[in-house]
């Protein structure tokens, strides 16, 4: 693992032309992600967070700002697999297995599949979706398919992690385990993340910091830094001290 | 379908045996019986018209895929071939299978206008499932660096394959339709259509019905073939769900741009026309450049004479196809919506609907001329019939495909029966209502003239018939244009009228 990448976002603007009306979908938004770090990024429906994605992968020209991962434009990072990432809804080819789904990556990149074979297997375990190798995504529930995506994120051990509501298609339980697992794999592979959640639980366990949006124009309202040490037990979840960072960000959120 | 089958199949028998259409519809034994007695005939034929359709499917959909993938990974090329394109789609075959033979040899003829019929379907399937690929799944790929060719590699073509097989099943009925159209109307020996020409003098009922079902039989199998194919290749792996994304919106080009290349998509088909004959250096005398068909219609010695045949024709053939569609249409449309408000009649009317569709023309007018007489009531009909069928199909393909959620939604608030279908079916198809009248328009000028040359010895496509016999080649050729961009003007009518309506309720075409 090489010395993970930071992520600098300066004054991104960004508006889409829709069908008759311009809608403002990123004004003046800037955000420092320092490497290593973990952050995430909440806000209502429709606030632009998987714009900020969008346009930090470079997918989406900008109309005016600057992306930097690890100092490079978003393209050439991507182009070297500096960069991993996660839709908000899985994407899955529903002609591909599990496994080949989770190959995915390696061969836009060009890369020689085969030698990563092991570490795909270890995927599909670390996701829970032991023998399902060779199952198509018709096959998977909705949750299962959304694991997938997540192992597909990390086969290119990528050193910036972006990860739009990985877990949303989750049911609760599942979700805090898969909470605990991400917070294990960050940790682990030491890439800096940016996660884009609607769980205020979610973010306040995995984040060093929450940021907040808000909508129409979409920009950013409030950085809330969580203090609490790691590594971070599941007891935290039932702590006062969680419950009232809770409530803070909700206040942020919902403006109370 | 079964029971049905035989039941359909007894009655024709008691029809036959007894004679009651004056003798025209023969009982099926009597075919079966006439077929066997012929069975030394057949193989030549059958075997010619195989290898012509083969070829020309063959080639016709490998120039179709191509073209497809260039199209979309240069959307400017597409639409700077829009022009060669339409034109190709709306070449009437029976006025091209002259031309064809005339300057072309052998089996040429035959494989070219087979693989004429397959080209235009196969594109237009192959860039509608290369466009229609899931969005998040191409950015993933562009997000980890790949290129629009890794996208086009990893994501669009295995998505595409669906529709190029769907593509598949449509052509190979039309290469068959191709094959046997060229061999009826450019000679030569073997092939189905030259055997039915050669038949038609004989006053032999039972002989053409054994050629016309022998004829539907390959198109049918055909058709089945790559249906299967596609029922087995496509079981697990069907889209999980609908990509509600919007495509990207085009970026628009500058006036001059757009300028440019629709100035060169409508010059494009000509260049074209004019740099085949170069390359095939066929004689002045027979091929005729663009050029020399205006003169032809323009010079004041051949002029006045070809226009007044040209448009006592037009005037005769233009009516009854223009009536034959609106009534194919209707009645297609008709049909689809109450085959959703009775889902049993069209489960046994579908079967017949695609026999129908893959009859080939040729080998089906002359069998109606001998039940229906050689009056107007039979070009009608035949228009009807061609336009009915492909119209039918695609409109109830289009009903199936409205959104099982809208529908519970609508039977959420009891809305259901007709009124259903006035709020979310209806306006859920239209897009393939247009499609639809779009893809019959040519179909239906198509079955006017063949009609016309076959039975009723009148309008254009007798007028290319006469034109044969005299070797007015500047005729032939002036009515192949005249139809060519009759088709093309009536395409067009259609799609501004389906461009406005579609974009004020904000809908896509269905291509
Ligand atoms: N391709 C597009 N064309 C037009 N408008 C778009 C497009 N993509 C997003 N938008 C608009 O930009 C705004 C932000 O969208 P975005 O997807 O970033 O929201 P989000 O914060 O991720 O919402 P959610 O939590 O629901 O996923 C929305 O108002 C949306 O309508
Ligand atoms: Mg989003």
């Amino acid at each position: 693992m090489t010395a993970p990448a930071g992520i600098a976002l300066t004054g991104l603007a960004k508006t889409y032309q829709g069908r008759g009306q311009v809608v403002e979908a990123l004004r003046d938004v800037t955000l420092t992600c320092a490497p290593g770090s973990f952050t995430a990024l909440i806000g209502p429906s429709g606030c632009g967070k998987s714009t900020v994605l969008r346009v930090a992968l470079g997918l989406e020209p900008l109309n005016a700002g600057r992306v930097l991962i690890g100092g490079q434009p978003p393209e050439q990072a991507r182009a070297v697999g500096v960069t991993g990432v996660a839709f908000q809804d899985a994407a899955l080819l529903p002609w591909r297995t599990v496994e080949r789904n989770i190959a995915l990556p390696l061969e836009a990149l060009g890369r020689d599949v085969s030698p990563h074979r092991a570490r795909i297997r270890e995927l599909i375990a670390l996701v829970g979706l032991k023998g399902y190798e060779t199952a198509l995504p018709g096959e998977l529930s909705g949750g299962m398919r959304q694991r997938v995506a997540i192992a597909r994120a990390l086969v290119t051990e990528p050193q910036v992690l972006f990860l739009d509501e990985p877990f949303g298609a989750l049911d609760q339980i599942l979700r805090r385990q898969m909470n605990i697992e991400l917070q294990r794999i960050w940790a682990e592979t030491g890439a800096t993340a940016l996660l884009v959640t609607h769980g205020i639980d979610e973010a306040v366990f995995l984040a060093d910091r929450v940021v907040v949006m808000q909508a129409r124009p979409g920009r950013i309202t409030a950085e809330i830094a969580i203090p609490f040490p790691r590594p971070r037990a599941p007891a935290l979840f039932t702590d006062p001290a969680f419950h009232q960072m809770e409530d803070r960000i909700a206040e942020a959120l919902h403006g109370a | 379908m079964g029971r049905n089958g035989l039941l359909a199949l007894l009655v024709w028998e008691v029809i036959g045996r007894l004679g009651l259409i004056h003798g025209a519809l023969p009982a099926p034994s009597a075919i079966a019986i006439k077929v066997w007695a012929d069975r030394a005939d057949y193989p030549p034929h059958v075997w010619a018209t195989l290898q012509a359709s083969g070829a020309g499917f063959a080639i016709g959909n490998l120039v179709a895929i191509l073209a497809g993938m260039a199209f979309v990974l240069f959307p400017r090329l597409m639409q700077l071939a829009r022009g060669v394109n339409i034109a190709l789609f709306a070449l009437p075959p029976l006025v091209v299978a002259p031309i064809l033979s005339l300057v072309l040899e052998g089996m040429a003829p035959r494989i070219t206008l087979a693989a004429l019929g397959v080209y235009f379907v196969t594109m237009s399937a192959t860039v509608a499932g290369l466009m229609h690929y899931d969005r998040r799944a191409a950015d993933l790929v562009a997000a980890y660096g790949g290129g629009r060719l890794a996208v086009l590699r990893l994501v669009q073509l295995r998505g595409a394959v669906p529709a190029i097989l769907s593509g598949f099943r449509v052509a190979a009925p039309n290469a068959v339709l191709g094959a046997i159209l060229a061999e009826f109307g450019g000679g030569g020996r073997w092939g189905l259509g030259a055997y039915l020409l050669g038949s038609l003098g004989r006053a032999d009922p039972a002989r053409l019905w054994g050629i016309g079902l022998c004829a539907t039989a390959i198109a049918g199998a055909s058709y089945a073939v790559f249906a299967l194919i596609s029922a087995r290749l496509l079981g697990s792996s069907r889209a999980i769900s609908l990509n509600p994304t919007l495509p990207p919106v085009a970026t628009q080009d500058p006036a001059w741009l757009r300028l440019t290349l629709g100035l060169g998509s409508a010059l494009l088909p000509f260049a074209l026309w004019w740099g085949v004959l170069a390359i095939l250096a066929a004689p002045e005398m027979i091929a005729k450049t663009p050029l020399a068909v205006a003169t032809y219609l323009t010079s004041p010695d051949t002029a006045p004479q070809a226009w007044a045949r040209l448009s006592e024709a037009l005037a005769e053939t233009l009516p009854i196809a223009g009536l034959g569609l609106i009534l194919g249409l209707g009645l297609a449309f008709a049909l689809a919506v109450s085959g959703r408000l009775m889902p049993g009649f069209t489960r046994a009317f579908l079967p017949v609907a695609l026999v129908t569709q893959t009859m080939p023309l040729v080998a089906l007018t002359p069998l109606l001329v001998l039940m229906l007489g050689r009056g107007p009531a039979l070009t009608l009909w035949v228009t009807i019939s061609v336009t009915f069928f492909p119209a039918y199909v695609l409109m109830a393909q289009g009903l199936a495909q409205v959104p099982q959620g809208a529908m519970y939604v609508a039977h959420a608030y009891g809305a259901r029966g007709w009124r259903e279908m006035r709020l979310i079916s209806i306006p859920a198809s239209l897009p393939w209502a247009f499609a639809a009248a779009r893809l019959t328009v040519p179909r239906a000028l198509l079955g006017v003239m063949i009609a016309e040359w076959l039975a009723t010895g009148q309008g254009l496509g007798a007028l290319l018939n006469q034109s044969r016999g005299y070797l007015d080649f500047g005729m032939i050729w002036s009515i192949a244009t005249l139809t060519v961009l009759l088709s093309v003007a009536l395409y067009h009518a259609v799609l501004m009228v389906e461009r406005r309506v579609l974009r004020r309720l904000g809908m896509a075409a269905a291509e």
